[in-house]
């Protein structure tokens, strides 16, 4: 136990990982069809979305100052709605479409960002009736009617395998694995992200400006889970209003059990992935183990929270 | 009602860091002790332990002859002791009666009884009457308190336990000359009555006034006990450093009267500041004297662009208004703050990227951290850091080296003006030198400084023309041989007018 | 010095020399919600001319009951320094546990039986909670998210699907209204006393304490851990009240009960003016924040805006609603901390 507590503080990710794979291989107990190849790129495939619509969630979160996204699945829902809407099925639309999603996604952040740095609104409760407006605003322009088509070069591209026989979205994802370790490690953005995750006013004597950074993180996480919606469409083929909705929590859960700190100033993406990895292959192990929907819930609730008292443990008061 | 207390080889461990490797002391009722040390030797971390919020690893607490053991603060004060932190313990959105009596409220039928709180609050700040403005009263609201008034909060609320035992830790730093004049009034009471009290603080006078015996010290050790009638400054000071390296007098080279005029402030008024002038040359060395929290801070700020200010502040000729720390920085302005962990530097994150934070987008994208790494490899060298790499987080150097990250951090980007606030606070004496032969460089190669330090000897053997500060403005001008400790004090306590340049 | 204020220390009972508005609005911070609350009711009372009548009256609090009981130990958490976002699936817990236990034909002795283990399962659910946040020092967020999945199973596990009937003189009762006045308002006036109780302890203001300042507050010798404990225990016997409430206002269960709740109840505390990292506030305030969501609805349905349109309009109204403090300050020049 203390050794893994020891890894828990040194590396996260690796733990997560680590945990990731044992908890493959215990599937094979429960279900010996549970592992092989097919199974495996096929969790993998399902934590992808996971992890790109948690992609930005883990920014927000490292931002600091009670950091959160509750928009997230609004922003999921709304850009796979206007890209359905908006190619309406035909290829050559597709680009337009997904520029329009993502500007749509980069400015809703961007007013949260505004609410929280500008107006002084907590996060939770900003981003939480930001997710009202959203799906407020769904409604009133389709006014219940999901007109539209998904692209099938798009479906195929992140449905089908792509290379190797590896899924579209697998590549996808590892793509934005590299995007983001680049923004957070290799760009002034990223080192100011952190900085003020860490000390908002050590940052600011340093000369970063905090507000704008702040602004561009949540304008960021709402670009990016613009881009989740986008990939879920391409998976789904289709929309419905509760698309997103079922990703927003879990999508805490996978930054928080990939090492990321709530408080901020410390975090990876390549945490998250693991995260999203062993959230996806607990959903899986419960679903192969068949249990009944109450007991699927609560051995989800105390895995969670073994995980988190192996992460996740706030200072002692006592020194 | 008598108490003693004696604390015996105590040993407190944070991880690998030793914070009190032997500590020793003892304290009867009727006897103020002093508790001295350099920031860092241990002081807190003994009183913490003796008040039980910090746990010991080894050694013994005995009171009135029997070992103890404090599981927490509630435990020590029920035994009659309670303590004066020097990082305030009130809690910001109380009031001052909710907060002077919290753990230990009046109660009658199981309710709080805040009529009865507000008597005996109005009691107790008696005791300071006179000598707090009309906005301290039992309802007020502790976060719209000046310092001063919280501190008197803050030993009020040890009062009002009636303790047998009463720690005060810098409980003077922040109260002016007559708040500090009525508090030992009360200390001289308290011993009457049979009270122990033990006395941390770093002002010499202060501890020649009001104490008994000294104990002192030194790297986690206790190095000695003095009577006072015993002994003198000196002895003590040599007990507390080991080997004292004061800057002498070599450092204050005047620069010349045609050198470039760097800096040019007029009429400034910031916070409690109010219409400070003055001018800065290329090369000079500037001391900001005057007792803690005159306006020093206030005016660093303010030239840093962190702070709003009014009045004018002209850069080699060019008037400037800042309005964030950024704009400053690119007139090739630097700033060490005064707390350090607070304001300084990013504690969990790297060297590494604590060095490089004001500087990172000179690097492109991606960033050239090869580049960087090795920049940050040289200036590290430079000013001889001790650390296992640049990537160990900030929070694992000492007091010393971690100053270092922070001045490190601004000599990257080569400033023309420094902004030093206080810079040698908590600093060990090796890593002290180290850093007065910086100044001296950083002068010849032609950067203006302006130094605010709390530590008067620093500034009467560093600097060659000192700007005293009383009661947020400026009450002397020290020059060439005006600068002398007899000046320096008199104009700190404002009794020393300003001469003309 | 005011030169009144050596009288006053000559009598100390005296009340302070002079009225302070800007203490006087610190301490009361729910008063931008009361204002809120003014102008709501207002407009919802132009809009439908009969809101004072008893019976839309009525339907109105019985409807505002449960939120305003779950948002009151939502408050106390939050003041606490913590968050509970399992106070929903506890509700739906005990709603099952309720009608599982109740029949319409049920004796005041199995009713009695039924509501003591609701509390137990309330409070069970709070120590969960508690011990987790408190002693395992989990961060509080996703902790109780992981244990609302717990609850919800068990909610689940008791009551497979909506259903279940409860005796008729519980529901009758709580649609009551003795001597023309809604019994619902009885409750809530109670709860608001059963507050400025709670206010009056010694256990506020450690409460107060340990939200405002933990590591100033524990130096005290205040007892954090068990404070904040005792919070979420607070909110799961609140949370079990609510409950109860839900299902003679309902009078039937639904496993899923809770399910929209627990989010309304942390807006409906901060709108009451309570901050949100804890340390400040209060459930006045909070009641106020409940009934303000509530009419808010009511003017939505009542003003004829295209039914498309509710839901945005309503969170434009919230947004704006949980702006006004900030903007307010923001127009009056204020500084913002960073």
């Amino acid at each position: 136990m203390n050794a893994i507590k020891r890894l828990a503080q040194v590396n996260p990710p690796l733990l997560a990982l680590l945990l990731a794979i044992i908890l493959f291989f215990a599937g094979g107990l429960i279900n010996p069809n549970f592992v092989n190849t097919n199974q495996a790129v096929n969790i993998v495939r399902l934590a992808a979305f996971l992890g790109i619509i948690a992609a930005g969630q883990t920014l927000v979160i490292i931002s600091g100052n009670e950091g959160i996204d509750l928009s997230v699945g609004g922003v999921v829902t709304l850009a796979a709605i206007l890209v359905y809407r908006i190619s309406g099925g035909d290829n050559a639309l597709l680009l337009p479409a997904l520029a329009i999603a993502l500007g749509a996604g980069a400015l809703i952040g961007a007013i949260n960002g505004l609410g929280v740095i500008a107006i002084g609104i907590p996060p939770l409760v900003m981003t939480l009736g930001m997710a009202g407006v959203i799906q407020g605003t769904i409604l009133v322009v389709t006014q219940g009617q999901l007109i539209g088509a998904t692209p099938p070069i798009m479906a195929s591209a992140i449905s089908e395998p792509l290379l190797l026989g590896i899924p579209g979205v697998i590549i996808i994802w590892i793509l934005l694995s590299l995007i983001m370790w680049l923004v957070l490690e290799r760009t002034t953005y990223g080192k100011n992200l952190f900085a003020i995750g860490v000390n908002r006013t050590t940052a600011r004597l340093s000369g970063v400006r905090v507000p704008l950074v702040v602004v561009a993180t949540y304008a960021l996480s709402g670009m990016l889970s613009a881009f989740g919606g986008f990939v879920l469409l391409g998976f789904t083929r289709t929309v419905f209003l509760n698309l997103g909705q079922p990703y927003l929590f879990p999508s805490i859960a996978a930054v928080v059990v990939g090492g990321t700190v709530l408080a901020g100033g410390k975090g990876s993406y390549f945490g998250t992935m693991s995260g999203a990895l062993v959230l996806t292959l607990i959903q899986s192990l419960l679903t192969a183990a068949q249990l009944q929907e109450a007991f699927q819930l609560m051995v989800l609730g105390v895995i969670l929270l073994a995980l988190l008292s192996i992460y996740g443990r706030q200072r002692k008061l006592r020194q | 009602m008598s108490v003693s207390l004696s604390a015996q080889h105590v040993v407190k461990r944070y991880g690998g860091v030793v914070a009190l490797a032997d500590g020793n002391l003892d304290v009867q009722s009727g006897e103020v002790v002093a508790l001295l040390g350099a920031n860092g030797s241990g002081k807190s971390t003994l009183s913490k332990i003796i008040t039980g919020v910090v746990a010991p690893n080894e050694g013994q607490l005995r009171l009135d002859g029997h070992p103890v053991s404090f599981k927490s603060p509630s435990e020590a004060r029920r035994h009659g002791i309670a303590a004066v932190y020097q990082e305030l313990s009130l809690i910001p959105d109380m009031t001052v009666m909710e907060n002077i009596w919290l753990t230990h409220e009046p109660i009658s039928l199981g309710r709080v009884n805040r009529r009865e709180m507000r008597q005996r609050t109005r009691a107790l700040l008696e005791l300071f009457a006179g000598t707090y403005g009309e906005a301290l009263s039992p309802d007020a609201i502790v976060k719209s308190l000046p310092p001063d008034e919280r501190q008197i909060v803050e030993i009020v609320k040890a009062l009002s336990s009636e303790p047998r035992l009463i720690i005060l830790d810098e409980a003077t730093a922040s109260l002016d000359s007559q708040q500090v004049t009525r508090l030992f009034e009360l200390i001289a009471d308290w011993k009457t009555r049979d009270m122990a009290v033990i006395f941390v603080s770093h002002r010499m006078e202060e501890i020649f006034r009001i104490a008994d015996r000294a104990t002192v010290l030194r790297n986690g050790y206790s190095v000695g006990t003095r009577p006072i009638s015993e002994t003198n400054g000196r002895e003590l000071v040599e007990l507390m450093i080991e080997g004292a390296t004061q800057p002498d007098a070599r450092e204050r080279a005047p620069v010349p009267a045609d050198a470039h005029v760097r800096l040019r402030v007029t009429n400034l008024s910031a916070g409690p500041l109010r219409d400070v002038s003055f001018s800065l040359r290329d090369g000079e060395l500037l001391g900001l004297g005057g007792l803690q929290g005159q306006g020093q801070s206030e005016l660093l700020l303010a030239l840093f662009g962190a702070m709003p200010s009014t009045g004018t502040i002209t850069l080699s000729g060019e008037t400037v208004h800042f309005r964030h720390p950024r704009q400053a920085m690119k007139h090739e302005i630097a700033f060490v703050p005064g707390d350090r962990a607070s304001e300084g530097l990013l504690l969990s994150r790297s060297i590494l990227e604590n060095l490089h934070l004001p500087s990172w987008h000179k690097y492109g994208i991606p960033l050239r951290m090869k580049q960087a790494r090795a920049s940050a490899q040289a200036n590290a060298e430079e000013l001889r850091l001790v650390a296992e790499s640049l990537d160990a987080p900030v929070s694992s150097l000492s007091g010393g080296n971690a100053q270092k990250v922070v001045i490190g951090k601004w000599l990257l980007r080569d400033p023309k003006l420094l902004l030093l606030n206080d810079p040698t606070k908590g600093v060990d004496v090796g890593a002290k030198a180290e850093f007065y032969g910086l100044l001296t460089e950083l002068r010849k190669s032609g950067a203006a400084i302006l130094f605010y330090s709390s530590d008067d000897d620093e500034l009467l053997g560093l600097c060659d023309r000192v700007l005293v500060f009383h009661d947020g403005q400026l009450s002397a001008e020290l020059q060439g041989d005006q600068v002398n400790r007899t000046n320096l004090v008199a104009a700190s306590m404002g009794s020393l007018h300003a001469q003309a340049d | 010095m005011p030169p009144d204020q050596t009288a006053s220390l000559s009598k100390p009972e005296a009340s302070p020399a002079r009225f302070d508005l800007r203490r006087f609005l610190n301490q009361n911070p729910f008063l931008f919600a009361l204002l809120l609350l003014i102008v709501a009711v207002a407009i919802n009372w132009y809009l439908q001319p009969n809101l004072f009548e008893l019976r839309s009256l009525n339907r109105n609090l019985r409807s505002f009951l449960p939120a305003i009981i779950l948002a009151i130990g939502q408050t106390i958490v939050i003041v606490g320094g913590g968050v509970d976002l399992s106070v929903g699936a506890i509700v739906s817990l005990v709603n099952a546990i309720l009608v599982t236990m109740l029949t319409p034909e049920s004796s005041s002795e199995q009713i009695a039986l039924a509501i003591i283990v609701a509390g137990a399962a309330g409070l069970i659910a709070g120590l969960i909670n508690g011990l987790s946040v408190a002693y395992l020092r989990l961060q509080p967020i996703v902790t109780t998210y992981a244990t609302s999945f717990l609850f919800a199973g068990a909610a689940l596990l008791i009551l497979p699907r909506p259903g279940g009937e409860i005796p008729e003189w519980m529901e009758d009762l709580y649609r009551s209204t003795p001597g023309d006045i809604p019994f619902v308002l009885f409750v809530i006036v109670i709860l608001a006393l059963i507050w400025l109780l709670i206010r009056s302890t010694r256990f506020s203001q450690y409460l107060y304490a340990s939200g405002g300042k933990a590591e100033a507050a524990y130096t005290t010798g205040v007892p954090v851990n068990r404070i904040r404990m005792t919070s979420y225990i607070l909110a799961g016997l609140f949370a079990a009240l609510a409950a109860l409430a839900y299902t003679v206002f309902t009078g039937s269960g639904n496993p899923r009960s809770g399910d929209d709740l627990t989010l309304p109840s942390i807006v409906a505390v901060v709108l009451g003016g309570t901050r949100l990292s804890g340390g400040q506030g209060g459930a006045i305030g909070t009641i106020f924040g409940v009934i303000i969501l509530g009419i808010i609805r009511n003017i939505i349905s009542f003003a004829n805006i295209d039914s498309w349109w509710q839901t945005l309009v309503n969170a434009l109204i919230i947004i704006a609603a949980l702006a006004g403090p900030g903007l307010i300050r923001l127009l009056r020049g204020g500084k913002t901390s960073v």
